[in-house]
């Protein structure tokens, strides 16, 4: 097996003398050699995938003078009075409260499915945990954008979809974090719980939801976090809340608008991320 | 009369792996203090986790309470767990809840789902669990998060609990590993003074040999899966210590 004859520690390597049967080599067969492979490989594709794009490095650094001077010429100033408009502000509402029912539902949806999804606990590993990791990994695979297209397209405009569309993304993008939690619990508890003739699910009550509750509850501010993000576009496509504004006014070419919906937009993403920022320092705290 | 009774005990954790327990035989009166010595590694957690079906034996005979363990049902297991109290080496509180509903945790296998969900246990077992409390000298810590006690008082916590169970056997796993010497002979003294108010028969797996001969009548001694030693603690001398300990000291 160990036959490294192509090494180039061999020269190095001191004890030749046939008494000594003491050996060793850093390089090691085939481990060395595939992890140099995958290295090799690595820069292969970066330098093909350069040479295919064509990227023009000369221009690259010009972009930031001609970013800001299409900024300055074109989304300046932003048309602020737009924005303070009562309705436009019913769309701000309305994302906000999409992101909440999304988070919300999707996080009430990853209870059981991270439960089902953890190798460690879940009620059964040759039926309920392959299903529960297929729903998560579905949930994963498909872009938030993609499940908005698709609930627009079977229930219409609205904001039920983009609901629909927020939970999904939350249950995939949460429901991987608790499971990992889970899988990663001290199973002491839960072996003193199964002692005492508890079932499954008090087992799961009284051994395992306390050891993730602080996490959970980390996931739960990130999971708002992202949803927010992804409620403020997926209007885009007609699933309510303010990313119906601005796909209108891009259309429109109203470039001093797009650029107000886009500093409301910031602005709103700076003081959630400054929110949940806060609450995560203090569940962090808990213990 | 016998309250357990093991024969020709095999288990191992896989089925190519290496054999933990070897064929052990042995059984407990209703009023044992048994212990079970031997180097690490010897297979004494195993052999305890067999009883409660923790550790699934390969083969072998276990009668529990006239019982046979091996060939439960997922229900009737349940049921046998509930008549089995342990105490871990490593207590296995649950860190962030109270002491009280650590203590309550015993009591799981008699209570339903909805009740386990809210916590909310019968007005007998909440006044069970304060008695025992004041027995293991808790009852001013009641409301306490058990990470916030000391090692000795978070061991008395898993007394309660397994006491909680108003158990037919119980099972010790190390319980004092953990915890000093002057610690150590405190819990030993409690367990053992429990478990003669209450008449529970124990079984006790312990490497420290003068605490074994100290508070058990009875002795096992394993080496490497296999019984080397079973008697009272007055036969157990120097020469048969030094067998079993025989390869601990390579």
């Amino acid at each position: 097996m160990s036959t490294p004859t192509m090494s180039p520690q061999d020269s190095r390597h001191i004890a030749k003398d046939a008494q000594s049967t003491l050996q060793w080599r850093r390089f090691k067969f085939p481990g060395s050699l595939i992890r140099y492979a995958v290295w090799l490989s690595v820069f292969v594709f970066l330098a093909y995938s350069v040479e295919y794009l064509e990227i023009p490095l000369e221009r690259l650094l010009g972009i930031f003078g001609r970013m800001g001077a299409t900024l300055a010429n074109r989304y300046y100033p932003p048309d602020m009075e737009y924005i303070m408009d009562a309705d436009y502000m019913r769309y701000v509402v309305e994302t906000i409260q999409m992101a909440y029912l999304g988070a919300l539902f999707g996080l009430v949806a990853t209870v059981p499915l991270g439960w089902f999804a953890s190798y460690n606990m879940t009620p059964s590993r040759c039926f309920v945990y392959p299903v529960a990791r297929l729903v998560t990994m579905s949930c994963r695979a498909v872009h938030e954008m993609i499940f908005a297209i698709i609930f627009v397209a079977i229930l219409g405009y609205g904001m039920l979809p983009g609901v629909l569309a927020l939970t999904f993304f939350c249950t995939g993008f949460a429901g991987k974090l608790f499971a990992e939690e889970i899988e990663a619990i001290d199973i002491g508890p839960v072996e003193a719980m199964r002692a005492t003739g508890a079932n499954l699910f008090q087992i799961m009550v009284f051994g395992v939801f306390p050891q993730v509750r602080v996490a959970f509850t980390g996931i739960a501010i990130y999971t708002w976090d992202v949803a927010f993000r992804a409620a403020t576009v997926v209007g885009f496509f007609g699933a309510g809340g303010m990313g119906w504004y601005l796909k209108r006014n891009v259309l429109q070419i109203e470039s001093e608008r797009v650029a107000a919906i886009l500093v409301s937009i910031i602005i709103l993403v700076f003081i959630s991320e400054m929110l949940s920022a806060w609450a995560r320092n203090t569940v962090m705290k808990m213990k | 009369m016998k309250i357990l009774d093991v024969k020709e005990l095999h288990a191992s954790y896989s089925a190519s792996g290496p054999e933990i327990l070897k064929g052990i035989s042995f059984s407990i009166e209703d009023d044992d203090f048994f212990a079970i010595i031997g180097p690490s590694g010897a297979g004494k957690s195993t052999l305890i986790r067999c009883i409660n079906r923790l550790v699934e034996p390969t083969s072998g005979v276990i009668v529990f309470d006239n019982r046979s363990v091996t060939t439960l049902s997922r229900k009737g297991l349940k049921l046998l767990r509930r008549d089995i109290g342990m105490i871990f080496q490593e207590f296995n509180l649950i860190n962030r809840m109270s002491v009280m509903d650590n203590v309550l945790s015993g009591r799981l296998g008699y209570t339903g789902n909805l009740r386990t969900l809210f916590r909310s246990f019968r007005r007998d077992d909440i006044d069970h669990a304060l008695q025992l409390l004041e027995r293991v000298g808790l009852i001013d810590h009641v409301d306490k998060r058990a990470d916030e006690l000391s090692g000795g008082q978070r061991q008395r916590v898993g007394i309660a609990r397994a006491l909680m169970q108003n158990p037919k056997l119980l099972l010790v796993d190390e319980p004092t590993s953990a915890l000093d010497p002057k610690i150590s002979r405190e819990v030993m003294g409690l367990i053992k003074q429990m478990a003669t108010e209450l008449k529970v028969p124990c079984l006790c797996n312990i490497h420290d040999v003068d605490l074994a001969k100290e508070f058990c009548n009875k002795i096992i001694g394993l080496q490497d899966g296999i019984k080397m030693f079973d008697g009272l603690t007055e036969d157990m001398d120097q020469g048969k210590l030094d067998e079993i300990y025989a390869m601990e000291v390579l």
